[in-house]
């Protein structure tokens, strides 16, 4: 295989999912919701924009439809799931992923069951080779990530954001100062939910094909691994935790491949993976980077004048 | 629908329901062993244990290492499941979950550091046995009794789940290691100003949880196939027990078990005579597990105090 679109590939896989790890970020991170049912909203995303784009609407409306539709079943979600304890919120959420997966490998009607759905490239013009594919959706990708984090960087610095945090921290203090918890916490589930469906449309997007068993619970653990790694509330600990895993992941395959190491790399890298997680959440549980500081104008003000004192 | 309809009472009229309610106590006998040492670790540790799963994994696992692979034959599979998921769940709960507590893990880490054990259980299993599913090489006699078809590794699974049904409910009322399970389940302060070493009646309850998971694990390996997602595969019908029965509650537990095999296996017929596919069996588990924490999260263990 050509080195270089191999590189490409991992660039492209890493966008995807830091893209997730920013939605897990904003949900856990800020807002401190459990959510363990996160490849529910990749698979809607995916599933989306698969349908959609089949019907041949251009790929940046599947992608907004995508992400709009992840949003709205977030939202819906959310309404009944958010008053629950952290522990219900998880099995809640985790369940409704194993529900939606037996859905679409059930109804061979909606997006061909267990064999999956392959769809029409996006991105292609005459003479495109496969290197320029790769580039042209690296591009993509990384619009995307960026507006992304942009997002979610504005949110979690704003007042919004500030509030969110203080939900997090303690909700009845929060709900004192007269902050409506579930109002808050339902929006960041559907922006959450919203930016984990627009990743799942880039993923469908960028392999053209998608079955159900690409969207295993591994999936959602995946990602909470890049974000309490990367360091929760961070948002640029969660690009770095995106990073990490998926180059991680790719290094075990090229371990088994050139160093001929007798343990199978799927099986190695998901003991890592397990071990290195138990191991974070014992010794550095804040993560490799630290929460980011919220910047305001008036905090500038008071530290300069700290300063002078 | 409107055609369907009179097909749909054909068929219900030809169920055999001595047969489904036979297989839906078995279903829900593995269900019962198996969420009997989730409930009460849940109870007392106050998180769900996502790695639960693979303690019943690995149950069967060892069973068939000592009885296929050594070839110690099959009632040698039960000690080895017990022995080796108990030291298991111990372990886990000692080496991870206890110092994860001590020092102060939120219940998402906690939650979060059991998946990860999952993950690394899992894939040693995957990795020592292979992924491709594996069966025990004993073959079942099957034979009738009335109208009903039963095999001797059911009637065995039915026995199993009624003896340790008893021997829990004794356990649990009349030693003392019982009644402090029970205590520090209800309030640990309490339990702790009462003298109960609380760290020894947790890891006795890891320990004889995560054993009989092993017990379900087995049964269910020696009942369809063996392979690495064989305790995820029930985990969450296991989780609906569990809620159902309320979390902690024994007694519920066992109310539970059985009305989700029901569930499942009447489910299953209705499934069946519509023409929905039968893949749906585990959504019905799933729904009720989701329809419970809505509605009632305290489960049914108000009803068994």
């Amino acid at each position: 295989m050509d080195p270089l679109i191999y590189i490409l590939d991992i660039i492209v896989f890493v966008g995807i999912f830091a893209i997730v790890a920013l939605s897990l970020n904003l949900e856990y991170g800020f807002a401190g919701l459990g959510n363990f049912g996160k490849v529910a909203f990749f698979l809607t995303g995916a599933y989306t924009y698969a349908l959609l784009s089949q019907i041949g609407l251009p790929f940046f409306l599947c992608l907004i439809i995508a992400a709009l539709i992840s949003a709205s079943i977030g939202f819906l979600i959310s309404l009944s799931a958010l008053r629950l304890r952290e522990d219900y919120l998880a099995i809640v959420t985790l369940t409704f992923g194993e529900i939606l997966r037996l859905v679409v490998k059930a109804e061979h009607w909606i997006a061909g069951g267990v064999w999956g759905i392959t769809m029409p490239s996006a991105i292609s013009w005459a003479g495109a080779s496969p290197r320029m594919m790769a580039a042209a959706n690296i591009g993509l990708v990384y619009f995307c990530l960026i507006l992304g984090f942009i997002l979610v960087q504005l949110v979690s610095n704003s007042p919004y954001g500030r509030v969110l945090r203080a939900i997090r921290e303690d909700e009845t203090a929060a709900e004192a100062l007269g902050k409506d918890r579930f109002k808050y916490k339902a929006q960041a589930f559907m922006l959450g939910s919203g930016l984990a469906g627009l990743g799942g449309g880039l993923f469908a997007q960028y392999l053209r094909f998608i079955d159900p068993y690409m969207f295993l619970p591994t999936v959602t653990f995946s990602v909470w691994i890049m974000v309490i790694i990367g360091g929760p509330a961070n948002n640029w600990g969660a690009l770095l935790g995106a990073t990490l895993v998926e180059l991680f992941s790719r290094g075990t395959r090229i371990l088994k491949d050139y160093l001929l190491v007798p343990i199978d790399p799927n099986n190695l890298q998901y003991i890592l993976f397990g071990l290195l997680i138990v191991f974070i959440l014992l010794y550095r549980p804040q993560g490799l980077l630290k929460e980011s500081q919220v910047k305001t104008k008036a905090l500038e003000v008071i530290s300069r004048w700290k300063k002078h004192s | 629908m409107g055609e369907r309809l009179p097909l749909v009472i054909y068929f219900l009229s030809m169920v055999n329901w001595a047969q489904v309610l036979f297989n839906s106590s078995v279903t829900g006998c593995i269900y019962l062993i198996s969420a009997v040492g989730l409930t009460l670790t849940y109870g007392l540790s106050k998180f769900p244990n996502f790695a639960h799963a693979e303690f019943m994994t690995l149950g069967a696992y060892a069973g068939y290492f000592l009885a296929d692979q050594l070839g110690l034959g099959f009632p040698s599979a039960f000690v080895a499941a017990f022995i080796a998921s108990g030291i298991l769940g111990a372990l886990s709960y000692r080496g991870i979950f206890q110092p994860l507590a001590k020092r102060g893990a939120s219940l998402i880490h906690l939650m979060v550091a059991a998946i990860g054990l999952g993950f690394v259980i899992r894939h040693f299993v995957g990795e020592l046995w292979g992924w491709s599913p594996r069966s025990f090489k004993v073959t079942w006699s099957a034979f009738d009794i009335g109208i009903v078809r039963v095999s001797d590794l059911w009637l065995w699974l039915i026995f199993a789940a009624l003896a340790m049904a008893g021997l829990m409910h004794l356990l649990l009322t009349k030693t003392k290691i019982g009644k402090a399970i029970r205590g520090t389940s209800s309030n640990p302060e309490l339990a702790l100003a009462s003298g109960v070493n609380i760290n020894r009646v947790t890891l006795v309850t890891w320990l004889v949880g995560a054993a009989l998971a092993g017990i379900a694990g087995l049964f269910r390996g020696a009942g369809t196939r063996l392979s690495p997602m064989l305790g995820w595969d029930i985990l969450l019908p296991t989780f609906a027990v569990t809620i159902l029965g309320g979390i902690g509650s024994f007694y519920g537990a066992i109310a539970a078990a059985f009305i989700i095999g029901l569930a499942e296996n009447i489910g299953v017929v209705f499934l069946t005579s519509f023409g929905i596919s039968t893949e749906y069996r585990m959504a019905i588990a799933f729904l009720i597990l989701i329809i419970t924490l809505i509605l009632r999260p305290g489960g049914l263990a108000r009803m068994f105090r």
